[in-house]
């Protein structure tokens, strides 16, 4: 770790009705990679959006390299060498690899004409700073998201950035490309780039931080070295409270009727001959690495994409499930991983989420709104799950994510759903706010329901499923009781190390 | 479990406040006709606002159609097409001896048919609903255009008695026998225009399939993983805007008591700058009846206030096409993403 290069002191920001920064101050180095932790709501982003100029502070000072400054939109603190790597990517999907490095600095010959020869000459230069073999010639769009996710660092590397923000960079990768990712962060490191890195993945850490930094409610917490403080102690300050259980007791076992019964579904290249079943009362986890055909499995229970053959039997009878609408009348219900792009119609209200997948229940006359009805049965669930919403009517998109969780709960309760998947249930939701959620599976399954978790959190899958499937390239790979396992074990299975057969 | 207790607020709660925009709209819309009433003689007369009414009405029933689509994402550029093709074929129907009532019940379900097609085409070929419906716009015309070597024909006269009777018609007769009309009546044209602004409303807010057209428009694929069967309710949209072009399609040949296989051309824009002024987003999930009313009638108010004032159709044509993007840009200005708190 090298010098202070970047210095935020007693920075305030304040928005319409909250104080998003209450005078925190933060310090990078150069050649440090600096976590900023925090619950959602913590002024994370807040504080970034102000050191990378795309927002400016109330009050306080920022120094970069000895002098004081204040960036007034994100082009000039990118002049200046501070670069921020969104969540989301913006880069031009039909556009090259360098075409996209380059965008807005095209290089030009001296006709005023595009100097394509130069710009992937350029592009090519910056690639392999980075070790990466990618033809820069490659269209965009044709890559998956994480070289995608590379080629916004070399766009921000090319532009000689001192600086870098990232922003949750391992949401969208799989374990190979995170380990591919933290290889470029420890070159960027050695070359003296300073990174401020933000993460809800606490695990990840440890490969990569040199320093921690937590916020909390806007305002600054502490600073400390990685190793210096325990993890426990990372989340006791994040949530202001100590987590002592992090999962709900399970009350119930699960009984030995079967609820969903699946035999030898397939699906070419996506899923091979799965089967299994899943008991009333069960909670049954899913593991597996990104792309091992989990959502794969969860869609195709649900009817949301086709299936080659197979058997699906519910309560002991076969059904066929061809679309989604078929499998809500059969009594499946799916939470997707993404909650506001698939699970929820953000801009409808709380009422009109819950009632959506069965309106017939409360449109009795040929298919006319009951007013009273609706507002009956959403006012129901909002009691019955605790969603903290001002009113039925208010759009979804001004909840928080734990309680816009609960909203999609409530409309497949609202179904009569005996079969709940889940498919991710926690992400990108508040250490705080997830308990909750464990709590209401925990419920669902005493109450009955066969639960299904999706998740790439092993210590969510070990702490709140009684037995797991574990996927390796849409197949299962084992069928594990979870108390018998542990990590590891999962693991071997879901990289393919071992090779099991489903019970 | 009990930390959020209901209240009455939250109930009652349930009904969106008027947003600002529609306010705006509206008040545009008094602000134009007082305007008008002030500076064009004999506008605010009870005969011009009746055949305000009367001009405006075809627009509005279309632009209601068109809502509809547009809520769901699509659009519909076949309107004026389907006009012609519908009120064609019903006075073609009528002169071949079916009785004018059922040729024109024929048309209208014409018109219904022609939507259900654009429908299917976007939903089975999947095929972008801009492409669609320009292909059936040309499609038809060629269609109306072929079948009637682009003459148009008279009608049998009780085929013109829907659009050129007037209900609540007050005549005075004079001790001398002259005939004094004392309130001209409400053309049948307007209230049925009435009539489907009621139907639509209702159906747009209160039913299922006006619900999940919002809700396909918001967000289609949550709409299909809700249950929600997708294709079904986009091709219903289709079909209403279909109904009503063929409604409007009728309507016209019975005023002019004849087939008009020309008439109808860029009808569409007509309906979706209505809609549009009222506040329907082309992006979809967003749009009130109410709004397309007023969006209509603030086109009519402006065509026939300024020939009032001796503008010609082709400045209003300037002023209007001026509205529609003033209507947006307001629209834009107010909705800029507001900054989100960290």
């Amino acid at each position: 770790m090298g010098d202070v290069i970047f210095k935020a002191q007693d920075i305030s920001k304040t928005f319409p009705g909250v104080k998003a920064l209450d005078r925190v101050q933060f310090e990078l180095r150069t050649g440090e990679v600096h976590a900023l932790l925090g619950e959602n709501g913590a002024g994370k982003s807040t504080l970034m959006k102000i050191l990378c100029g795309v927002q400016q502070a109330d009050s306080g000072t920022l120094t970069y390299k000895g002098q004081v400054v204040r960036f007034s939109s994100i082009n000039e603190a990118q002049e200046k060498g501070i670069s921020i790597i969104f969540q989301e990517l913006n880069l031009v999907p039909h556009l090259s690899v360098a075409q996209n490095i380059f965008l807005g600095r095209e290089p030009l010959t001296s006709l005023g004409v595009l100097d394509e020869k130069t710009l992937n000459a350029n592009a090519s230069a910056i690639l392999g700073r980075l070790n990466l073999s990618l033809d820069p010639r490659t269209i965009l769009r044709t890559l998956p998201i994480s070289k995608q996710q590379m080629v916004e660092i070399a766009k921000a590397l090319s532009q000689e950035s001192e600086v870098l923000i990232m922003d949750e960079p391992t949401s969208a990768l799989t374990e190979a490309e995170i380990d591919e990712l933290f290889e470029v962060i420890h070159g960027l490191r050695e070359r003296g780039v300073g990174i401020i890195y933000i993460s809800h993945r606490l695990e990840e850490l440890q490969h990569i931080v040199d320093r921690i930094s937590i916020f909390r409610d806007g305002k600054y917490i502490s600073t400390d070295d990685y190793g210096k403080i325990s993890m426990d102690e990372v989340v006791n300050r994040m949530v202001g409270r100590s987590l002592e259980n992090k999962f709900p007791t399970r009350a119930n076992q699960p009984t030995d009727e079967v609820i969903l019964g699946v035999s030898n579904l397939s699906r070419k290249g996506v899923l091979d001959g799965i089967s299994f079943d899943l008991f009333r009362g069960e909670i049954l986890g899913v593991a597996g690495l990104m792309g091992a055909g989990r959502t794969e499995l969860a869609r195709a229970l649900f009817g949301a994409d086709p299936v080659d053959h197979g058997e699906v039997r519910l309560f002991g009878k076969r059904v066929h499930i061809t679309s989604p609408s078929a499998a809500i009348d059969h009594g499946i219900g799916y939470l997707s991983e993404d909650r506001k792009g698939q699970g929820l119609v953000i801009r409808m209200t709380v009422a009109e989420n819950i009632t959506m997948a069965n309106l017939s229940a409360v449109a009795p006359n040929g298919g006319v709104i009951s007013g009273r009805r609706e507002l009956e049965a959403a006012q129901r669930f909002v009691t019955a799950l605790s969603i903290k919403t001002p009113s039925l009517a208010q759009k979804v998109n001004n909840l928080s994510g734990g309680n816009q969780q609960k909203v999609v709960i409530g409309k497949w309760l609202f179904c009569e759903s005996k079969v709940l998947i889940f498919d991710e249930p926690t992400r990108g939701i508040d250490v705080g706010a997830k308990f909750a959620i464990y709590e209401l599976m925990e419920k669902l399954a005493r109450e009955g329901f066969g639960v299904m978790m999706i998740s790439s959190e092993l210590p969510e899958i070990l702490g709140m499923t009684d037995r797991v499937l574990v996927m390796h390239q849409g197949r299962l790979a084992a069928t594990l009781v979870t108390r018998q396992t542990n990590q590891e074990e999962i693991l071997t299975y879901a990289s393919g190390i071992k090779k099991g057969s489903a019970e | 479990m009990n930390e959020v207790l209901p209240n009455k607020e939250s109930l009652a709660g349930k009904r969106a406040p008027v947003s600002l925009g529609s306010f705006i709209t509206f008040g545009a819309f008094v602000l134009l006709f007082v305007v008008f009433s002030v500076t064009a003689n004999n506008f605010f007369t009870v005969r011009n606002v009746l055949t305000m009414a009367l001009q405006t009405a075809t627009i509005t029933m279309m632009g209601i159609g068109v809502t509809f689509v547009i809520i769901t994402a699509g659009i519909d550029l076949s309107i004026g097409s389907v006009v012609a093709l519908a009120g064609t074929a019903a006075v073609m129907i009528a002169n071949a001896g079916v009785p004018s009532w059922l040729a024109m019940v024929a048309g209208v379900g014409i018109g219904a048919l022609c939507g259900l097609g654009n429908g299917l085409l976007i939903t089975r070929l999947r095929l972008p609903p801009f492409i669609a419906t320009l292909g059936s716009m040309m499609i038809l015309r060629g269609v109306v255009l072929t079948i009637t070597n682009a003459n148009s024909s008279p009608a049998p006269d009780d085929f013109g008695n829907l659009a050129n009777n007037t209900l609540f018609k007050v005549v005075q007769t004079a001790d001398d026998g002259s005939v004094n009309t004392v309130f001209p009546g409400v053309s049948y044209i307007v209230l049925i225009m009435i009539l489907m602004v009621l139907i639509f409303s209702f159906l747009l807010k209160k039913t299922k399939v006006g619900r999940y057209a919002i809700a396909i428009g918001s967000n289609e694929e949550a709409s299909r993983l809700s249950g929600i069967k997708v294709n079904r309710y986009k091709v219903i949209t289709y079909i209403i805007a279909g109904f009503l072009s063929g409604l409007v399609g009728i309507l016209l040949a019975s005023r002019m008591v004849t087939s008009q296989p020309n008439g109808g051309i860029g009808y569409e824009m007509n309906a979706i700058a209505s809609a549009v002024i009222g506040g329907t987003s082309l992006m979809g999930g967003v749009g009130t009846i109410g709004g397309t009313v007023i969006g209509s009638f603030i086109i009519g108010v402006l065509s026939t206030g300024l020939t009032m004032m001796g503008a010609s159709y082709f400045a209003q044509q300037i002023v209007i096409g001026s509205v529609v993007i003033l209507a947006v840009a307001v629209d834009q200005i107010r909705n800029r993403p507001k900054k989100r708190k960290g």
